[in-house]
């Protein structure tokens, strides 16, 4: 058992086998995704009670919060493949922390729609200078860094590991930005499920919560196993198993 | 064939960006009249009123100062790598991370350092009253080594793509804003008649970790994109 995990990790990363496990696997977590999804914002949108304060109007809280959660877990994931690639130099990790990235904007980007969606009739203003919005969107900015520098170089697996180097940059920069602007300014309002110790949100709305942040992480890998597919097929161009799979043959 | 010792390398290294640098003064000149440019252009957007462009006159001095800097940061290594001599200095038997520190010295006082002597002066175009003067040279004394040492990194990063200022601003300006807010926090509390002590120790013990870090990053950097 122990010996043959190291094995199963050390095969699945040789692209060939990469690209014939995530294609099994991501009709199966696409499908996931869009039940959990379902089932999450019907909790959220129907059964959930509304809220005492903010009425219905926090009900978009459903899918603000899994998309904040998701902004900072794929760059966490990123900078993860970013540090495998770097060290051990990986082709598979450069292409899952490079791939990664356009996923993690997006996610970025909609908290940040949302949350000012739901500031407007909280708040009375659809941006204000707050900590936690500053942070989100200095996160927008690394991420877009990023994908930038990955762009800009001629040689793609170079670029990957300049921008997998930013990315590693990036990820001691996230906290000091948090920490720096928090001195600096906060309004938002504070957590209110922890991981230690009780949350302070009602059942009733945490379950629908917990359903999306599944749905959303779901999401995430199937969308990143079909952009991870399409990246190892125009990497690999030249080898023996994208023939293969181009003339209609099935891989070994 | 004995090779020299670090300091004489290191001085070598100095002495020698020193006098490219010297040798094209022009281009030293060039951040400072862009910040006295800018700096003009706030009165005349904003209107010449003396308690507002008091308000602002800090921020818009770091501000300033920060985009100054960042456009002369490209040429940091583009006239290394244009020779070749860059590679040289990744060939050398001395420490990459020691000579590029070096590098990154000579660069902060063609650039910064001008920019500093002139920040009162920029100051005081926008009535900055005389007694926060100090605290913003010593907030620039702290903050813009740490732009430097950054932005060679992420030069350093840059260095095998097509030139490109607006993705080094992209890059660069998000992993500014802590040295922004700290280094605007202690000008402002000292106007307001604060204590700003806490803020310039923050920026000095990030001053401390970015000397010991930043020239190990950069090499580190500078190999990956110069990768043959």
């Amino acid at each position: 058992m122990s010996k043959w995990i190291p094995l199963w990790l050390h095969k699945l990363s040789s692209p060939p086998t990469f690209y014939r496990f995530a294609g099994a696997l991501r009709p199966w977590l696409l499908a996931l995704a869009l039940l959990t999804g379902a089932i999450a914002l019907y909790g959220g949108l129907v059964l959930a009670p509304a809220d005492y304060q903010q009425g219905d109007a926090y009900r978009i809280i459903f899918i603000h919060v899994p998309s904040a959660w998701m902004s900072l877990f794929i760059y966490g994931v990123m900078g993860f493949a970013a540090f495998l690639a770097l060290v051990w130099r990986i082709k598979l990790a450069e292409v899952v922390a490079m791939e990664s990235a356009p996923i993690g904007a997006a996610f970025t980007f909609i908290t940040l729609v949302t949350g000012s969606l739901w500031g407007k009739p909280m708040w009375g203003t659809w941006w204000t200078w707050d900590a936690r919005l500053t942070s989100e969107l200095v996160l927008l900015f690394l991420y877009l860094g990023v994908i930038g520098l990955y762009h800009a170089f001629e040689d793609r697996r170079q670029g990957a590991r300049a921008a997998a180097f930013l990315a590693l940059i990036g990820i001691i920069n996230v906290p000091i930005v948090h920490f720096s602007v928090n001195w600096w300014n906060t309004l938002h309002q504070g957590s209110t499920i922890r991981l230690l110790g009780p949350s302070t949100i009602a059942p009733g709305m945490l379950w629908p919560l917990l359903t999306m942040m599944l749905a959303t992480k779901f999401y995430y890998l199937a969308s990143l196993f079909g952009r991870v597919r399409t990246d190892l097929l125009d990497l690999e161009s030249g080898k023996d198993w994208v023939r293969t799979i181009a003339t209609g043959g099935t891989l070994q | 064939m004995s090779r020299p010792g670090l300091a004489t390398a290191c001085a070598a290294m100095l002495r020698r960006d020193l006098t490219l640098a010297w040798r094209r003064r022009g281009d030293i000149a060039m951040p400072v009249l862009y910040a006295l440019i800018v700096t003009m252009l706030f009165p005349f957007a904003l209107g010449p009123e003396d308690t507002l462009l008091q308000r602002i006159a800090g921020g818009v001095v770091l501000v300033t100062i920060l985009l100054a800097m960042l456009l002369a940061l490209d040429a940091m290594f583009s006239s290394d790598i244009e020779d070749g001599s860059l590679e040289q200095l990744v060939l050398a038997p001395q420490p990459l991370a020691l000579m590029l520190a070096m590098k990154i010295l000579a660069h902060w006082l063609t650039t910064a350092l001008p920019l500093i002597v002139i920040s009162p002066l920029l100051a005081g175009m926008l009535h900055l009253p005389t007694a926060v003067m100090p605290v913003l040279v010593l907030a620039l004394l702290l903050s813009t080594p740490m732009l430097s040492l950054l932005g060679a990194i992420l030069v350093a990063l840059t260095a095998g793509t097509r030139r490109s200022g607006m993705l080094l601003a992209l890059m660069l300006l998000p992993l500014c804003v802590p040295v922004v807010i700290f280094a605007a926090g202690a000008v402002a509390a000292s106007q307001q008649g604060l204590p700003w002590l806490a803020p310039i120790a923050w920026l000095g013990a990030a001053l401390v970790l970015l000397l010991v870090l930043a020239p190990l990053a950069c090499a580190a950097a500078l190999r990956i994109a110069l990768d043959a």
